[in-house]
């Protein structure tokens, strides 16, 4: 029966097309990069966003080196929120996750109330006589309520102004730290040094970058700001948080901004072109200046301590090992190398980050930075962190600040008025927290 | 037809009519069609099928990504919810606007172009080749291109206004202004290509027609109005519908234009897609999300209804003359 | 289409004054010389259309200041080596080459198979549900592809796919266009008397596909099979998701640019570049076929 014959022979055909496929799709796929072989060589991979500064600062050779047979694989994305996003998906499908995977402390009272179950325990890998190398609330933070210990400490933000001397030079303001620490020594007075030089300086450069890092900045010295102790959103009824926002909304509309959106290539290109003088500065923002303004802005630069009074922080983050690595024991080795008093020493002299190990405090406290005019970062950003208040986390805390920076945008870009945009940050916020 | 090796057969007569075949190879022949779509099915089933019924069955439950194990059933309140938020209402008027001003005068161009590449031309292939390339870019690269060239305060396009003296346009926040930059990408990757799909059609008028109007002593442009325009009309409207169904969906354009998942600072260019992406990627709503998507799908489907509908009361009409 | 033919006729009728009648040859109606001013505005179209991939170039060889300098930079710099080692050093592009190349070419390969399979089956066979199957291809077209993209990450996931070719080439086999496109293309060009006469020799349907259908199908097959390479070349929102950059494509290797220490546009110019060079130069070699393929699927698709 020719046509029965015919049939089955299409038939499979059929299924050789389809194992064909199925056979390139698998002479495709290379190995899933964390394999070990049979050698004992381990392949470690690390997964970051922004500016750890790892690999910059030669951390990663130097552990190589200690370890044999360690080979190091670092992916990077720029934008802590896309980060955060792929993130969630890749924990939420249970696959591509890194061994390490860092976490920005906005970011940690979600990993510690929601996705617990997702994350090693650190403690019963070794990391409970580590305890005492971080400062408390370092600690506490990524620590969940029945005691899993799921991320160590990196660095902190502890906040400064940075400023450029060249320009505060051309505008007729006086370029010492000390000089200028002592006008403003309130935000008021950091406005109003602003506003002297918006008149010297003309329309080429604004005195700061954007109003969302100012309140950034600003909001950073507060305790309480989007939550309070008890998990509940409070940052409607928020003092403290309105009043950042109206200082905000009042440079914006002093035209004191350059207007440009944080962590957009805008603002990136602003750093070598002069755009504004000042800018908000936690010390991982000096690692990030290094990177933007290059070689050529060597110099240009100074550090004073921030306005305001109170001390602040922002950001700072914490790495962590999911669930399902296949070299936890290793990943965890690695992280608590990385997160070593020496190593956080190392990485504040090189990149500025500025440690959360108690240890690495004590060692870099003498730290000059010539890149920013020799500028004594070790003891700016340590007074600083020393003083800075322990802030109450909240799980949303990174949406909400992103919804007020946004608005805040508006002020400045749009010339919307401050109700108005208060209401859309509102707004978004609902539906960001859902 | 399939069932019979032997004898052509009516299409229309059903196969339980057939006559004495024997049973085995009936089956087998009846089967055959089903083993070619089979390939297709299956991986469909798998990648495409079965994400969404995934998604229509979540778009009924409130369901966090961080979460998924808690699903609190919500009925069709997160359909219900979309009516009353302004996000929303902003996702889809801007959709609508950035469909508009990014698919009309593209298709219009294209219109134009396809015309002239029509003509006999030096260098033809150079000009249509060239057309096409802003199609085989990829939207994310043409994006950050153009991103550069709309930036505020280094973009060339400001720079050239300046010559003009036109002052520095925010292409990033004004409302209207973002809403050009962000059209003009499209546009400039989809003019090149509709062209050469209308230059296609145009090719495929019978040049007796072209003819019998320049007998009739038809102007090139009364040409084009009355032999052109109405032989492409299938071809228009297939563009339309592909346009419609791209304007739609638009994502990849917005969410690059400045990396903001929620269409910059005041929403000002977020379209539909973008906003479900927001809700789904951004906020981890996975509920939310599909609600979104399926209220797109149900647009799209009517959008298309609408087209095709207009498309057919004017024929029927230009019958009727 | 008669139908729609018919208003040039009736403005025939209308015309009163006829000039006289000049004896032209066939389709000369469309192949009017193009004026002065039909070149002036093509070339400025095609000014348009290549200027982006200038500047592109333009960007890759000068400094991240340079770009932000004011007046912008119009002309090449001189910095295109230290931008693409830059561009080395931070992503695996030439393992990202190679991924792009696997991926799309057996997606093509296999989206044009299946495509081609169930076009001719929607096509030229009969068999209950034939037209709400196709209803329900042609629908999904119409959905927003990001909405499966959550669940499809939890099968991939569930699969232990992720970060792995075959999640990203599996997926990029579900072509509904495909199948659209071919079920179009050969209800036009293949004519049922070809198929009868295959039946009356006593083929089957298998023969029948492979001998008759097939070389028929053959343009068709590669106008999708150039389309479908280059949308998956191009594709990025789902990659970026399934793959690392341990494992990159193009596209995710591009993404991964703008994370390094340094967000430095010009190598993300020089990237770009590199990412695109592959296409411009199928383009100037194929670029006769590749607009002839696009116009000749119009006309049949």
């Amino acid at each position: 029966m020719p046509t029965a014959r015919a049939a089955r022979r299409a038939t499979l055909r059929l299924g050789a097309v389809a194992l064909a496929g199925a056979l390139l799709a698998a002479c495709g796929s290379g190995s899933t990069g964390t394999s070990a072989d049979k050698d004992g060589k381990v392949t470690i991979t690390v997964d970051l966003f922004g500016t750890f500064g790892y690999k910059e600062a030669g951390l990663y050779d130097e552990y190589e080196k200690l370890h044999p047979g360690v080979t190091i694989k670092q992916s990077s994305t720029e934008n802590e929120a896309d980060y955060w996003k792929a993130l969630q998906t890749r924990l939420a499908g249970g696959g591509g996750l890194a061994d390490v995977q860092g976490i920005e402390v906005g970011r940690i009272a979600s990993v510690t109330q929601q996705q617990a179950d997702k994350f090693e325990d650190l403690g019963p890998l070794g990391a409970k006589d580590l305890q005492d190398d971080f400062s408390a609330a370092k600690w506490a933070a990524a620590t969940t309520a029945d005691g899993r210990t799921l991320g160590l400490g990196t660095d902190v933000g502890p906040e400064a102004i940075c400023y450029r001397t060249d320009l505060f030079q051309q505008a007729g303001l006086p370029t010492d730290r000390a000089e200028l620490a002592q006008k403003w020594a309130t935000w008021d007075g950091y406005l109003e040094l602003g506003r002297q030089y918006k008149a010297k300086a003309g329309a080429k450069s604004a005195w700061l970058d954007s109003v969302g890092s100012l309140y950034s900045v600003i909001v950073g010295q507060e305790k309480e700001r989007y939550y309070d102790a008890s998990g509940k959103l409070v940052y409607d009824d928020n003092a403290a948080v309105k009043a950042a926002w109206d200082l905000s909304v009042k440079a914006a509309q002093d035209g004191l901004s350059a207007k440009l959106a944080q962590w957009t290539p805008a603002w990136n290109q602003a750093f070598s072109s002069g755009s504004f003088a000042t800018i908000g500065c936690p010390a991982w923002m000096l690692g990030y200046i290094k990177g933007q303004a290059g070689d050529a802005g060597k110099g240009k630069w100074d550090i004073a301590p921030l306005p305001g009074g109170a001390a602040g922080n922002w950001g700072g983050s914490y790495l962590a090992v999911p669930k399902g690595s296949a070299h936890a024991k290793e990943a965890f080795a690695l992280v608590k190398w990385l997160t070593a008093a020496e190593q956080q020493a190392k990485l504040f002299k090189k990149q500025g980050s500025f440690p959360s190990n108690i240890g690495a405090i004590e060692s870099v406290k003498d730290v000059t930075d010539p890149y920013f005019s020799d500028a004594p970062i070790g003891r700016i950003f340590g007074a600083a962190a020393e003083a800075s208040p322990v802030q109450v986390l909240g799980v949303h805390d990174g949406d909400v600040n992103q919804q007020i920076t946004n608005a805040l945008g508006e002020v400045e870009r749009k010339g919307t008025d401050s109700a108005t945009a208060w209401s859309h940050a509102r707004k978004g916020v609902e539906n960001a927290v859902g | 037809m399939t069932l019979t090796a032997t004898a052509p057969v009516p299409p229309a007569r059903p196969p339980a009519a057939q006559a004495p075949a024997a049973p085995p190879r009936r089956l087998l022949a009846r089967l055959s069609p089903y083993a070619y779509i089979a390939p297709f099915f299956a991986l469909f089933a798998a990648f495409g099928l079965f994400p969404l019924l995934y998604t229509a069955y979540v778009s009924l439950y409130r369901v966090e990504l961080q979460t998924p194990g808690e699903m609190e059933w919500r009925g069709l309140d997160n359909y219900t919810a979309l009516l009353r938020d302004d996000f929303f209402w902003t996702a889809l008027r801007n959709t609508f606007t950035i469909g508009v001003v990014s698919t009309v005068p593209q298709l219009l161009m294209a219109l134009g172009l396809a015309h002239l590449l029509n003509y006999r031309l030096r260098g033809r292939t150079f000009f249509r080749v060239t057309m096409l390339l802003p199609y085989a870019t990829s939207v994310a690269a043409a994006t950050l291109v153009f991103a550069q060239l709309f930036g505020r305060d280094f973009g060339l396009v400001n720079w050239a206004l300046g010559l003009a003296g036109i002052g520095p346009v925010d292409w990033q926040s004004g409302t209207v202004a973002s809403q050009i930059a962000v059209s003009t990408i499209v546009t400039w990757r989809w003019t090149g290509y509709n062209a050469l799909i209308y230059l296609a059609g145009m090719q495929s008028i019978p040049g007796e027609l072209y003819e019998a109007a320049e007998l009739d002593g038809a102007s090139r442009w009364r040409q084009f109005l009355h032999v052109t325009l109405p032989g492409l009309r299938p071809t228009v409207l297939f563009t339309i519908v592909v346009s419609t169904i791209g304007a739609t969906q638009l994502f990849g354009e917005p969410l690059l234009f400045e990396g903001s998942i929620s269409g910059g600072i005041s929403h000002q260019y977020q379209t539909l897609g973008l906003y479900m992406y927001e809700q789904g990627w951004g906020y981890f709503h996975l509920g939310r999300a599909a609600a979104i998507a399926w209220v797109t799908f149900v647009l799209i489907v009517l959008l298309v209804l609408l087209n095709t509908a207009l498309a057919r009361r004017r024929s029927r009409k230009g019958t009727r003359r | 289409m008669s139908a729609l033919l018919t208003r040039p006729r009736s403005g025939r009728a209308a015309g009163t004054a006829r000039p006289l009648p000049r004896l032209r040859p066939a389709r000369a109606g469309r192949q009017h010389h193009g004026g002065r001013l039909a070149y002036a505005i093509l070339i400025v179209a095609a000014v348009i259309s290549a200027f982006p991939f200038y500047w592109t170039i333009v960007a890759a060889t000068r400094s991240n200041a340079e770009l932000a300098a004011s007046p912008p930079a119009l002309l090449p710099g001189g910095n295109l080596a230290h931008n693409f080692r830059q561009v080395l050093e931070q992503a695996d592009i030439g393992k990202a080459l190679l991924n792009s190349l696997i991926v799309s070419g057996s997606v093509t390969v296999g989206t044009v198979l299946c495509s081609t399979l169930a076009g001719f089956a929607f096509a030229k066979l009969r068999f209950r549900g034939r037209n709400a199957l196709l209803t329900l291809t042609v629908g999904t077209m119409m959905i927003p592809p990001q909405l499966g993209v959550i669940p499809l990450f939890m099968l991939i996931a569930e699969l232990h796919w992720v970060n792995q070719l075959q999640s990203v080439i599996l997926p990029g086999l579900v072509s509904a266009f495909g199948v659209f496109f071919m079920r179009q293309y050969l209800a036009q060009s293949l004519p049922d008397e070809l198929i009868e006469a295959g039946r009356v020799d006593g083929a089957s349907t298998a023969r029948i596909f492979w001998s008759i259908v097939v070389p028929i199908a053959r343009p068709g097959m590669a106008v999708l099979g150039m389309l479908t390479f280059m949308a998956s070349w191009n594709d990025f929102f789902w990659p970026i998701i399934a793959l690392t950059s341990q494992e990159p494509t193009v596209q995710v290797a591009l993404r991964q640019l703008g994370g390094g220490y340094v967000h430095d546009q010009s190598v993300i110019m020089a990237g770009t570049l590199l990412g695109t060079v592959p296409v411009l130069v199928v383009f100037g070699v194929l670029g006769r076929q590749i607009v002839g393929g696009i116009m000749q699927g119009a006309v049949k698709g």
